[in-house]
């Protein structure tokens, strides 16, 4: 019985080990208290990870998104993201016009987009770890890699991804490894 | 006598493989409750592996306009359903607004749908290996894939 108990544990914490990483979700939640209108839905990342690669309709094509009008003037995201991923964190972009504030940042592996709108009374915080930044650039040319971001969202941490405020909504995306909302 | 249980347990048991054949891809349920007064009210189980065996049978010219339709989005259906049934149980989508309330939810290989209304409460249940089944048929209906 002695010898039975350490080989037990041992096989018990060796299944532990082998068991599968948690599914990861992103969950989206919409909240509009005048209209009583709730809306969440919780996409399992590894589904996901399968049918965005199957869609090639429109500007979305083998998990990639064509960016219409997009002009990079020759500048190579995949190297201007290297460069401000080594760089410290910090403030990178604040623009304040009479009817909106921008702010761009960098803090703690994380780009961080501030956007306040004055007249909608809008405010927009996004906020995407770094890697997953970087994946969504690393497609050539005009397209953001969609499936590459949400391969790299699948080992990034819990982190709220975007919040949308305005006088009568509130949105907010986030990832963890909870399938319900709540 | 001996001859006589001798055949029972054969029909008992070619009863037993049938029903487990045929529930083998479980079961479709689909429940209707219309709220007022003489509301209709409809409660189907049906067993989720007659549907594409019963596809089978109608005639492909019913079948074609919707087989080429399914036909384009066939491997965004196939990744869907493959993707739902490796994905844990769980809500996916949960719909509230002032009189209505709509849920999706994976649970135990099947998608749930349920609506609530105040006209009516609809709960529909779908298995996803059979639906790709029956999908594969509809599309197959349209010309060889």
């Amino acid at each position: 019985m002695k010898t039975i108990l350490p080989v037990l544990a041992i096989l018990c914490m060796g299944t532990v080990a082998l068991a599968a990483p948690a599914e990861r979700y992103l969950h989206v939640k919409v909240d509009d208290p005048v209209g009583r209108e709730h809306v969440r839905v919780n996409i399992p990342l590894s589904l996901a990870e399968k049918v965005i690669p199957a869609i090639n309709q429109g500007q979305l094509r083998d998990g990639k998104v064509e960016l219409g009008n997009f002009h990079a003037n020759g500048v190579d995201l995949k190297m201007l993201f290297d460069a401000v991923k080594s760089s410290p964190d910090g403030e990178f972009v604040t623009v304040q016009e009479p009817d909106t504030d921008v702010r761009v940042a960098k803090s703690n592996g994380k780009m961080i987009v501030h956007v306040i709108d004055k007249e909608g009374k809008e405010k927009v915080d996004v906020t995407i770890p770094w890697d997953v930044a970087q994946a969504l650039a690393s497609a050539d040319g005009r397209q953001l890699n969609v499936l590459a971001a949400i391969q790299a969202l699948e080992k990034a941490g819990d982190t709220t991804l975007v919040t949308v405020t305005d006088n009568s909504q509130t949105v907010r995306v986030w990832i963890d490894s909870r399938n319900t909302s709540d | 006598m001996l001859l006589l249980g001798k055949i029972g347990l054969g029909f008992l048991g070619t009863a037993v493989v049938a029903g487990a054949v045929v529930s083998s891809e479980g079961f479709i349920h689909v429940n209707v409750h219309e709220k007022q007064t003489n509301g209709t009210h409809i409660s189907l189980v049906v067993p989720a592996m007659i549907v594409p065996v019963t596809l089978k049978f109608v005639p492909n010219h019913y079948l074609a306009e919707g087989g080429r339709d399914v036909r384009r989005y066939l491997p965004v259906i196939d990744a869907a359903i493959s993707g739902l049934a490796d994905c844990p149980d769980g809500p996916l989508v949960d719909v509230t607004d002032a009189d209505e309330h709509a849920t999706v939810v994976k649970s135990g290989g099947s998608i749930v749908v349920d609506v609530d209304d105040p006209d009516e409460t609809v709960h529909v249940s779908v298995p996803l290996h059979a639906t790709q089944s029956a999908i594969d048929e509809i599309a197959s209906a349209g010309g060889p894939i």
